[in-house]
């Protein structure tokens, strides 16, 4: 009898301390909140260690810990590192600094109420001068990155364009005057399909934000910055037999049915069409201001990279893409001051001109130095009148994924005409809003 | 040899079974203490496991259905909008289809394996370096799934290594391989390939656990393979096959990284929608990264693929039930 009680005792105290340890381990796990002491914070980088970017962030954190005296916890996560935020938003041990690209960071932070205003970042010195100064303000006319208190939620670094890439020694005449309306883009790609040793243009047709990309810009050409927006915003569907949707589609088939697409581009898989290109088998590429960086190790001997911007389509519309990628401090934060102070650093002259060259990136200030490649997109850059996002900004639940893309990879595909392309939007995009609830 | 065999090679489970009535009748007969201690012992052996379990699985189980039950982002403010996260995926087509893909995964890559599962093990029984064989025909299934996402593009693009081959033997006008249009059937045929080998080996331990002597009786009788496999193979294996085909049908309902690495540049894109499977579905919908997450809708999905995991494995329980022979 006392040993069974002895036994039973010593299975609750097991039970008991495993059950405390358990517990112990679920609250260690978020028991960091609370005011942070502003002498250090935690950095989630979409950088990996040994990138060129990193590299340039690295020496910007070494300098600003000399400097400040305060300590920053990088974490090099990568690509990922936003979505890793999610699910830690939930809990009270969030990362004080992050970054990211708009269409990735307004999703994690934005929409789930989860991003801090950065007007105190902005209102820093830096150089001098102050944050604000130092970020256009033409660029945020038509790029939102403000919250509804009229506070900005992300402080910019870089700049991610886009361009029809090609190669200067091969073809100088169009470094000397480059296709500027459709019109003059179509005779000149009739031209180098009539020469008859390479292809045109050069495409990665498995890529599915690739290909939507001639059809969205195309719109934005045909209705300035926020025309997609429009279109996808209509919950009929009907909004895509208009004009300025329609005539893109057609746009778009010109350059599939014209046959000025590279042999296989419709069944390769990336960046088997980037290579192709890179090696003089294509003559342009549409592709985003990552190109030159992305192909530098096969691009051919002698390729001399440059670029002019996506042809207009009418007098009014020739704005710039431009996708923001930069700091940004969930609310959450319990160091936000010192975060916010690195952020703002790091928009100093030196690192500027270290990301242009070194990492080669588009630094958001106009000041900073750029490599000789990106030099042109640059140019397009500040002398755009307006500017326009990746998918003109448009990020739907599951909207590109599932509808968008969808639809515009059978038409840049071939698999379906402009024609049944607007219908198949039309029906589709009407079902989506209606799933919404909306 | 042949006498031992069959006592080494009892499933210990089915041994615990068939021998543990008697035992447990002797110890009821013997005061019932054996069982008192039994139960008493129940408590410490099996409640970490079970808190563990409760605490992975069962709560987050719990909180994935209650999260579908809401519109949510991922954080911040969650919305109660009852089971309209279920509707909406009942009416979109895209679903439809992913949930059609991954039958098509289960019932056609699943049969097409088996059969040939079946037929290696009635080869690779009597055949000279069967271990060797063994090893060869396993080493699929350790290879990474990304590993078939590149190596598709280097066999398959326009002037990879598959066309560079069909040249010369008067094929110029190769089919294209990786159109969006075959990238599911393609998808299929790796699945097959890297899957057919695992069961294979799981299927042979079951047959060699067959006593040689009802071959020799086979061979007596004058059966032929056919007959062999009808009458002694499937009958003494159907277990094995049971847990096999449970083992699959789990496992088919979850594919995911084989159909993400094999379309849109070998998983840092999203793959055309004609290849989505239900977990690729529930993946793109919570986390596409390029739109606001809906993790409502995505664990509706999920919720979903799990009901039909549950009812499947039922039903092929109750279709595939026998009465274990006993040898």
């Amino acid at each position: 009898m006392t040993s069974r009680s002895a036994r039973s005792k010593t299975t609750i105290a097991v039970a008991g301390a495993l059950a405390f340890s358990l517990g112990l381990a679920a609250c260690s796990s978020s028991s960091s909140g609370g005011e942070g002491d502003g002498k250090s914070f935690t950095y989630w980088s979409m950088w990996k260690v040994g990138e060129p970017q990193q590299k340039v962030i690295a020496a910007a954190i070494t300098d600003f810990e000399k400097q400040t005296g305060i300590k920053v916890n990088a974490q090099w996560q990568g690509r990922s590192n936003l979505q890793k935020l999610v699910p830690a938003l939930n809990t009270n041990s969030v990362p004080d600094l992050v970054d990211g690209p708009y269409v990735k960071a307004y999703p994690a932070l934005v929409a789930t109420n989860q991003a801090l205003g950065l007007k105190a970042a902005y209102d820093m010195d830096v150089d001098g001068q102050k944050v604000s100064s130092l970020v256009p303000e033409k660029y945020l006319k038509t790029i939102n990155i403000k919250l509804p208190d009229g506070q900005p939620w992300m402080l910019p670094y870089q700049i991610q364009s886009d361009a029809m890439w090609f190669d200067a020694a091969k073809y100088p005449e169009i470094k000397a005057n480059p296709p500027k309306t459709w019109d003059e883009f179509i005779t000149v790609l009739n031209k180098i399909k009539a020469k008859g040793d390479e292809a045109p243009i050069a495409a990665d047709g498995d890529i599915a934000g690739y290909n939507a990309a001639w059809l969205s810009t195309l719109i934005v050409r045909n209705g300035g910055p926020g025309a997609l927006m429009k279109v996808a915003e209509d919950k009929t569907g009907q909004a895509w037999k208009q004009p300025v949707a329609l005539d893109a589609a057609k746009d778009v088939e010109q350059i599939v049915k014209g046959g000025f697409l590279i042999s296989g581009y419709n069944a390769s898989k990336f960046p088997l069409q980037q290579q192709q290109w890179a090696v003089n088998k294509a003559a342009l590429m549409f592709n985003g201001s990552w190109l030159p960086t992305e192909s530098s190790t096969y691009r051919a001997k002698g390729f001399e990279i440059a670029s002019f911007p996506f042809p207009t389509t009418n007098d009014s519309h020739d704005s710039a893409r431009v996708d923001f990628s930069g700091f940004m401090v969930p609310k959450k934060a319990t160091n936000a001051g010192a975060a916010e102070k690195f952020a703002a650093f790091f928009l100093g002259k030196k690192y500027q001109d270290l990301y242009g060259t070194q990492a080669k990136g588009i630094p958001v200030r106009q000041d900073a130095s750029i490599s000789p490649e990106l030099a042109g997109v640059q140019e397009t850059i500040k002398s755009a009148s307006s500017y326009h996002q990746q998918n003109d900004g448009v990020a739907f639940p599951g909207y590109n994924e599932k509808v968008f893309w969808a639809n515009s990879d059978q038409l840049f595909l071939g698999k379906m005409t402009a024609q049944q392309f607007v219908d198949a939007m039309v029906k589709d995009q009407a079902a989506y809003w209606k799933a919404q609830g909306k | 040899m042949s006498l031992k065999a069959p006592e080494r090679s009892v499933d210990p489970v089915d041994s615990g079974g068939a021998s543990g009535t008697p035992k447990a009748k002797k110890g009821r007969d013997s005061g019932g203490s054996m069982v008192a201690q039994r139960r008493k012992l129940m408590i410490p052996f099996v409640g970490p496991a079970l808190l563990f379990y409760l605490v992975l699985f069962i709560i987050p189980t719990g909180a994935a259905v209650w999260i579908s039950f809401n519109k949510w982002a991922g954080s911040g403010p969650m919305t109660w909008v009852g089971f309209s996260n279920y509707t909406a995926l009942f009416k979109d087509d895209l679903f439809k289809q992913a949930l059609w893909n991954t039958l098509l995964l289960l019932v056609v890559v699943g049969v097409v394996m088996f059969v040939l599962a079946f037929a290696m093990t009635l080869v690779l029984r009597d055949m000279a370096g069967r271990k060797i064989a063994r090893s060869i025909i396993f080493f699929p299934h350790l290879i990474n799934a990304l590993v078939y996402g590149v190596l598709a593009g280097f066999l398959f693009n326009p002037g990879g290594l598959v066309n560079t081959l069909l040249k010369p033997l008067g094929v110029t006008d190769p089919p294209q391989w990786l159109a969006q249009d075959n990238l599911f059937p393609l998808i299929m045929l790796t699945l097959t390939f890297m899957t057919t080998g695992y069961y294979t080996t799981i299927l042979m331990a079951g047959v060699d656990r067959i006593p040689p002597y009802y071959y020799e009786d086979c061979a007596m009788a004058g059966a032929n393979a056919w007959q062999r496999l009808r009458y002694v193979i499937l009958p003494l294996t159907w277990d094995v096959f049971g847990v096999c085909a449970v083992l699959w049908t789990i496992s088919s309902v979850k594919i995911f990284e084989i159909v993400w690495v094999f379309g849109g540049s070998s998983g840092s894109g999203i793959p055309p929608t004609q290849t989505w499977t239900a977990a690729v579905y529930t993946y793109a919908t919570a986390f596409s990264g390029e739109s606001l997450p809906a993790y409502g809708a995505a664990t509706a999905s999920a919720i979903i693929s799990l009901a039909l995991v549950t009812v499947l494995v039922v039903l092929i329980r109750r279709v595939m039930r026998r009465d274990v022979i006993e040898f």
